[in-house]
C-alpha cells in the first residue's frame, strides 16, 4: 500500500501515471473499489469526493471507516491512494465541510498508519516521508 | 552566456519566505537588487505598508519596480549583473486572473485569456534569466485546502510546477527554516 500525499494541484496524478506507465492500472476516481480479483495495480484517487457523497447521503464516519478498512483489506494487489492535503486551511464556513475535514483527517490518520510507503508530493517533487528506512531521516529522502 | 541562476520559494504567511529571499539576494553580492513587487493597494492602510517597505528597501539599496500585471514591461530596465526578487506569483496570477472585472471583461471568463498571459511570463521570466545574473521567485503556499477557486488554484499549481522545474534551488519555508526540496 502507497500513499501519494499532497495539495491540490501538485501533480499527485501525473507522479503516479508516470510511475505505473506501461503497467495494468485499474483507476478508481472518487470511489472505492468493487471486490477485484485481477491482476495489476489499483489506483484510488479524489477519495474526499467519496466521503463528500457519503456524508451527503448520511452515511456516518464510523460507517465510512468501516468502508475504507474493508476496501484495504480486501485488495490483494500493490494500490496506490492519491490523497489530497485539505486541512491547512481556515475552518470552513458550512458544517459539511467542517465535518468532511474532521473525517477526512481521521481517515488519513488511518491510512497513513496502514501504508507501508507515502510520498509526498510538492509541485512534482516526491519526498518519502515513510517507507524509507526506520527512523524516517526525511533529510535524506529527497529523491 | 550562461543562464542565471533561478530558486523558488513557497511558504506560508509570516513563514519569512521575503526576507529568506532578500537575503538570498544581498549575499549573491549583485551589482544592483530589483525588487518586482506584484503588489497593488486597495486601501490607505495598504498604500502605507507598501509605501513603507519601498522606503525601507531604498534604506538597503534596492531599486523597487512596481509592476502588479504585464510583467514583459520590466525587461528594459533589467541590466545584467542584476539580481532580481519577484514577490509574488500569488499577487500577481490574482491581478491578471480577475484583471478586467471592473468592465465585466475578467480575464478569467474569457477563453484563452490566462493561456495567453501565462505564455507571455515564460517567455518574460526567460528572457529575465538570459540577462540578469540571479532571480528569486516568491510565492505563497495555498492549495493545502479545500478547493474553492478551482481556476486559480489550478492556475497556481500548474505555475509553481513549471517555477519548481526551471529553478536550480526550490525551498518551502516553515517559520523561518527554509527546506530545500531541490
Amino acid at each position: 500500500m502507497h500513499i501519494i500525499f499532497g495539495g491540490a494541484f501538485n501533480g499527485k496524478r501525473q507522479y503516479v501515471k508516470e510511475r505505473l506507465a506501461g503497467m495494468d492500472v485499474s483507476w478508481h476516481e472518487g470511489r472505492l473499489p468493487e471486490t477485484e480479483n485481477g491482476n495489476g495495480f489499483i489506483v484510488i484517487a479524489g477519495l474526499e469526493l467519496w466521503v463528500k457523497e457519503q456524508l451527503g447521503r448520511g452515511v456516518n464516519e464510523e460507517r465510512i471507516l468501516v468502508q475504507v478498512k474493508k476496501a484495504v483489506a480486501e485488495m490483494q494487489q500493490d494500490h496506490f491512494w492519491v490523497l489530497t492535503d485539505m486541512n491547512r486551511g481556515i475552518v470552513p464556513a458550512t458544517a459539511l465541510e467542517r465535518e468532511m475535514r474532521d473525517v477526512i483527517g481521521r481517515l488519513y490518520q488511518y491510512l497513513f498508519a496502514q501504508a507501508e510507503q507515502i510520498t509526498r508530493i510538492w509541485y512534482g517533487i516526491p519526498q518519502t516521508i515513510k517507507g524509507a528506512d526506520q527512523n524516517e531521516n526525511l533529510h535524506k529522502n529527497r529523491r | 552566456m550562461a543562464r542565471a541562476k533561478l530558486i523558488f520559494i513557497s511558504g506560508g504567511v509570516r513563514s519569512g519566505k521575503s526576507a529568506y529571499a532578500e537575503s538570498l539576494v544581498r549575499d549573491f553580492s549583485a551589482q544592483r537588487k530589483i525588487y518586482l513587487a506584484s503588489g497593488r493597494a486597495g486601501d490607505p492602510e495598504m498604500t502605507e505598508r507598501i509605501e513603507r517597505h519601498r522606503k525601507d528597501r531604498e534604506m538597503d539599496g534596492w531599486h523597487t519596480i512596481e509592476q502588479p500585471v504585464r510583467m514583459e514591461e520590466v525587461l528594459p530596465y533589467i541590466l545584467k549583473k542584476d539580481a532580481v526578487l519577484w514577490d509574488c506569483v500569488t499577487t500577481w496570477l490574482a491581478n491578471e486572473l480577475y484583471e478586467g472585472w471592473e468592465r465585466n471583461e475578467m480575464c478569467s471568463e474569457i477563453p484563452g485569456c490566462m493561456e495567453q498571459k501565462w505564455i507571455q511570463l515564460q517567455d518574460t521570466l526567460l528572457k529575465l534569466l538570459d540577462t540578469a545574473e540571479f532571480l528569486t521567485v516568491v510565492s505563497n503556499e495555498v492549495l493545502d485546502d479545500f478547493v474553492r477557486d478551482d481556476l486559480y488554484m489550478r492556475w497556481l499549481g500548474r505555475i509553481h510546477i513549471w517555477l519548481v522545474k526551471q529553478a536550480d534551488q526550490a525551498f518551502e519555508m516553515e517559520n523561518g527554516m527554509a527546506f530545500r526540496r531541490k
